[in-house]
């Protein structure tokens, strides 16, 4: 689509800048982070437990003795890689079934909608506990419980989109022609629908990611040893008085990988979003 | 919610302390605080199995015998002696006359068959670890006779835990639920404490009772307060502000920080209570394999695990019962030796096995075990795979064979320091997993149980001691388990507090009846 | 009124489905309370016969049966655990976190709604780019992070507030109608209750609040933001109106309508989200109670907390909807 090529004129400023190449680079180090790692992240050596920071462990070493910097370097995958799971797979049921519920329309539609709207109330956290506990505690079971909470947000928003579209001109004068439902949906709704969607995901991203980071904390996500950014702090956060290091850079990692994305949803909305236009 | 009067000297107890300058029956005073991470569900005697609601408990309610702080056998408490008949069959006791509940009522006899009538109705969880146990009978007002089906040694350390209540107290409110949802937030003890508070999310008082039969000398305090912490690091800053006394679920690193700090005291309890890895002897997999299981039985090592991870606080285990208990073997399990591993494996083409062991994520003991047994098997090309459970949801696995995984990681914690309180539970294959009990590793050998079953019904000390040892020989050689660790019970305080002593009969409960805050 | 009695039968019906959903899945979860229940070396015998005083070897449509009934008559159950009616357990749970995301609730409009107006205004200059990448950085902090560094800094460190609880050592015998203490407090005739139940909330309450605060300044300053560039605006500034009024009189109600939807639903997500603050702050609350009980498998008590949850999100967006209607009745949202 042409959004990803223009997305490199968006920036305005300094911050925003910053913003797309901090994105990219934990892009990067998401796909080939293991490879970056000077240490084994999975070595134990209890002996060399909670070591301050040095030339050699740069990052110092967490509560196991295991390198912090080689297990953020490697725990970027796992962090990153759930979040955009949950993001995509929410991305296409919320939107199935919110596109759905618009064409069936009548009572059908309110009470999808309504349904939705209820299930936003649902506490993840509880679900994400009664997923662990019928799953096993795991990063899977932490996937599943924040795909279901989340669906109705996307349902929600692909509705009001597509009863927005579908009540264009152009779609009557479509249906007149003849054009089948399916072709409408690909072909007017979805590249209509991207732009917004696209904002609402970028940001999303950091909400999903503090979700996860979450659930570790309660117990639920990745097992060890697993070095998954939320339950590296999970892991840590004893040690908060003594061994800051251990619990401050996975925080800063998510904190800046956040920020980041959120600078761009930003970025992305007023560039994309007509309404927001600015008077120049 | 009764509420009990604070404890204000009373005029015969003036008149006493003047008339009697030499008996120092000091009036308590202070308040003690203790930091506890898991909130109790309830004050009914019948839960007593669970640490957190004995912990309130172990000072308002009384039992028959009692094992005190630092001891390993019982001394009287409600009982004053015992006999037991020929055939092992009836315990008779002798009560004391003077024993008063907290709302003034007199104990006798009927109260002790009350007590132990309605436990049975309840099903209580005190009355697992009372073996053939049968009825009881009140003989006459201070005498009853407990009656067994059949002989059993243990039987007298088990009724430790069988905490006695007033039957005038607790018998209108029987209905239809054995009394269970009264005593749930009601207590009906003749203990030195009374509840007087109970909010079980936030906070649970004890206040010292006036007409506590035992007398109040020494000194005590007046009152005693849980507050409901569930975060070690606020514990610790609550401990360091001076607003607890008693911290004991901060993490071994701050627990040695402390030892060397004035102000705080650091107390190591000689605890009874090892970590297992319990090897599903029962799997189709590799775990199911004798030769496997002698090749993972030298895969850990113990001395790293009681250097760095309990930081020396603990002691190095040689078999599944504490080393210092009547009745240890010496060497029925094997030490490390990664060395002779790699050769098992490597000559019977074990690498690229995958082992699942599930285990209880809260608590840093287990998850450091299993991170060290994850590495020490990478090494030998053996995946690990590791999965956090809860409680429930780990015991529901092991109650089929299909679903219990290759290794579970569980605690024995004994109710009575008995050989048959540990090998009985873990080793008996009545009490394996699939039969509800605590045997995860699914072991079955009947000689071990007959040996077990022996020893369970005689008395006779000695001739135990000799069976629980050749049990513990032929569970070696079958390799269910390794014992990771006997931690020591580590707790860490304000300096303030005196007269802690751990209690090797109520694990993780804090003897506040004998404590005093300076 | 016809599409209020509407809005509230669909509700009730997804509550319906709500609770169904939650009851299979607890079901479904192989945690078994009976074993927990029945107690260490309980056998398989005596298992068994805790797991039928229970009733949980009847069937699943039975089960489900009994509790929809109980339900209706407003029995939440009995937890097998506490041996208490669950609704009492919730009456003594759900306050202090009620109590909780109201103060939290409170900080966040206090913040968000002036400094949304604020940055709409001067939207395009340093003062707005500053709130946008504070609010923005605000947004990216885990709540339980934020709590712990509040509590290590302010109250361990500095001792400028208590470090955990709800009321301090001296209070701790306190017990109120309502078990809403700065309500209680205030009815007794206690400030000094009142001020120290203040303490001990303002840290958890603003860690609670932070993340929600920063999404909330941003929604509010979109909805102001196009506000301000409607017609009106630029009539009552030809006509010579202060920028005051413009802001307080039109701007402001009007721009805050749309974002009050929001503030409604993060009512009831801060109330899933306390379990964080309070197992840090060492506070009860349903958060706490909730894992307890998933925990245990204790099935009643987890469906009761959806329930409630639920109850209370569902709530809050009616109040939401009925202000909604009040503030401007020529605009039905939904229609």
């Amino acid at each position: 689509m042409t959004a990803r090529a223009e997305i490199l004129g968006y920036p305005k400023n300094a911050v925003e800048k910053m913003a797309l190449i901090i994105a990219a680079v934990i892009m990067l180090i998401a796909i080939f982070g293991g490879f970056l790692a000077p240490h084994d992240p999975l070595l134990i050596d209890f002996r060399s437990k909670l070591e301050a920071p040095s030339w050699e462990h740069l990052m110092g070493k967490d509560g196991s003795g295991r390198d912090v910097l080689s297990r953020l370097l490697t725990g970027a995958q796992l962090t990153i890689l759930s979040t955009f799971a949950v993001i995509a797979v929410v991305l296409v049921i919320g939107c199935s079934i919110g596109i759905l519920s618009t064409f069936l329309g009548g009572w059908a539609d309110n009470l999808l909608m309504r349904i939705a709207d209820i299930w936003l109330g649902f506490p993840p956290l509880i679900l994400a506990l009664g997923f662990a506990a019928a799953l096993g505690a795991s990063l899977e079971a932490a996937i599943w419980a924040l795909i279901f909470s989340w669906w109705p947000n996307y349902a929600r928003l692909s509705r009001m989109i597509t009863a927005d579209i579908l009540s264009q001109k152009y779609i009557a004068s479509a249906s007149a022609l003849g054009v089948p439902t399916w072709r409408k949906v690909v072909f007017y709704i979805i590249p209509n629908a991207f732009d917004v969607l696209i904002i609402q995901l970028t940001l999303d991203i950091s909400a999903v990611m503090l979700a996860i980071s979450g659930l570790s904390f309660i117990g639920v996500g990745a097992q060890i040893p697993a070095p998954e950014w939320g339950a590296m702090i999970a892991d840590g956060r004893n040690f908060v008085n003594t061994a800051w290091w251990v619990v401050a850079y996975p925080g800063l990692a998510i904190f800046v990988t956040a920020l980041s994305f959120n600078i761009i949803g930003d970025m992305l909305r007023r560039e994309l979003d007509p309404t927001l236009r600015r008077n120049t | 919610m009764t509420v009990f009067k604070k404890f204000t000297p009373t005029a015969s107890i003036l008149a006493l302390s003047l008339a009697l300058p030499a008996i120092a029956l000091a009036e308590p005073t202070g308040v003690l605080i203790i930091a506890e991470n898991e909130t109790p569900e309830n004050l009914d005697p019948a839960n007593a199995t669970n640490s957190t609601v004995n912990q309130l408990l172990v000072g308002v309610y009384d039992a028959l015998v009692q094992f005190e702080a630092g001891e390993t056998s019982v001394s009287p408490q409600l009982a004053t002696e015992w006999s037991v008949s020929e055939d092992g069959l009836t315990y008779t006791f002798t009560l004391r006359d003077d024993v008063m509940f907290h709302d003034g009522t007199r104990m006798t006899a009927d109260d002790v068959v009350f007590t132990l009538d309605r436990l049975q109705a309840a099903s209580a969880a005190v009355t697992n670890d009372m073996g053939p146990y049968g009825s009881a009978k009140v003989v006459d007002d201070y005498t009853v006779s407990l009656i067994l089906d059949a002989p059993f040694g243990p039987f007298i350390s088990a009724l430790s835990r069988i905490y006695i209540v007033s039957k005038a107290q607790v018998e209108p409110h029987m209905s239809d639920d054995n009394a269970r949802g009264w005593l749930a937030v009601n207590e009906a003890g003749s203990g030195p404490y009374a509840v007087a508070n109970y909010k079980p999310t936030e906070i649970v008082s004890l206040i010292a009772s006036e007409n506590y039969w035992g007398g109040w000398e020494g000194d005590h305090v007046a009152e005693v307060v849980f507050r409901y912490i569930g975060e070690p690091s606020t514990q610790l800053a609550l401990l360091k502000a001076g607003e607890v006394h008693i911290a004991p679920d901060i993490t071994v690193q701050d627990k040695l920080a402390l030892m060397g700090t004035d102000g705080f005291t650091v107390d190591v309890g000689a605890a009874a209570t090892p970590l297992y890895f319990q090897i599903n002897t029962e799997s189709d997999g590799p775990a199911g394999d004798l030769e496997f299981r002698r090749m993972l039985a030298q895969t850990f090592d113990r001395q790293l695990h009681l250097d760095f991870v309990l930081q020396g606080m603990g002691s190095l285990p040689d078999g599944p019962l504490p080393p210092n208990w009547a009745g240890h073997a010496p060497g029925t399990e094997l030490g490390f030796d990664l060395e002779a591993a790699k050769a098992m494996v490597d000559e019977n083409g074990w690498g690229d096995v995958t082992l699942s062991v599930r285990y209880l994520p809260a608590i840093e003991e287990e998850q450091a075990a299993v991170e060290q047994l994850q590495s020490n098997l990478a090494q030998l090309g053996i995946t690990v795979e590791a999965e956090g459970m809860t409680w429930p949801a780990q015991a529901a696995t092991v109650q089929n064979l299909e679903t219990t995984s290759d290794i579970n990681m569980i605690y024995n914690f004994p109710s009575f320091p008995d050989p048959h309180a540990i090998l009985n539970t873990s080793f008996n294959s009545q009490n394996a997993g699939h039969n509800g009990g605590y045997n995860w590793a699914q072991y079955s050998n009947p000689e071990v149980d007959a040996l077990l079953n022996e020893a369970a019904s005689s008395s006779d000390q000695a001739k135990r001691a000799a069976l629980y040892a050749k049990a513990q020989q032929l569970i070696g050689a079958d390799y269910p388990v390794i014992t990771v660790s006997l931690p020591g019970s580590v707790v860490a305080m304000s300096s303030a507090v005196k007269g802690y002593t751990y209690n090797v009969a109520h694990h993780q409960t804090f003897n506040y009846m004998d404590i005093s805050v300076d | 009124m016809n599409y209020f009695v509407q809005r509230l039968a669909f509700s009730i019906l997804s509550l319906f489905v709500l609770v169904v959903i939650t009851f299979l899945l607890s079901h479904v979860v192989p945690g078994d309370s009976a074993i927990v229940a029945a107690g260490p070396n309980a056998g398989a015998e005596k298992i068994a016969a805790v797991r039928q005083q229970m009733g949980l070897d009847k069937s699943l449509l039975t089960q489900f049966g009994l509790y929809a009934g109980k339900l209706l008559s407003g029995d939440l159950g009995t937890s097998w655990f506490t041996h208490q009616p669950i609704l009492d357990d919730l009456k003594r749970e759900l306050p202090p976190s009620l109590e909780l995301v109201v103060v939290a609730m409170t900080i966040n409009l206090l913040v968000s709604l002036p400094l949304g107006l604020l940055t709409a205004r001067y939207n395009g200059t340093r003062f707005d780019d500053i709130v946008r990448v504070i609010a923005m950085a605000g947004a990216g902090l885990p709540i339980f992070w934020t709590a712990i560094l509040l509590q290590q800094s302010f109250a361990a460190e500095w001792r400028i507030f208590p470090v955990a609880g709800r009321l301090g050592f001296d209070n701790r015998n306190f017990d109120g109608a309502t078990g809403f203490y700065l309500m209680d407090s205030l009815f007794a005739g206690r400030p000094d209750i009142f001020a120290d139940a203040v303490m001990h909330l303002i840290l958890p309450a603003f860690a609670l609040s932070l993340l929600f605060t920063a999404v909330g300044v941003r929604i509010t300053r979109t909805a102001m933001i196009s506000e301000f560039r409607k017609d009106y605006v630029l009539l009552a500034r030809a006509k010579g109106a202060g920028e005051v009024r413009i802001m307080a009189r039109h701007v402001f109600p009007n721009g805050a309508t749309p974002s009050l939807t929001v503030f409604g639903m993060q009512f009831g997500w801060m109330l899933g989200a306390t379990v964080l603050v309070e197992e840090i702050f060492g506070r009860p609350g349903i958060g706490r109670y909730a894992v307890k009980a998933v925990t245990q498998s204790d099935i009643h008590a987890v469906v009761a907390v959806v329930l409630v949850v639920g109850l209370v999100f569902l709530a809050a967006n009616l109040v939401v909807d009925i202000l909604l209607y009040a503030l401007s009745p020529h605009k039905r949202s939904g229609s």
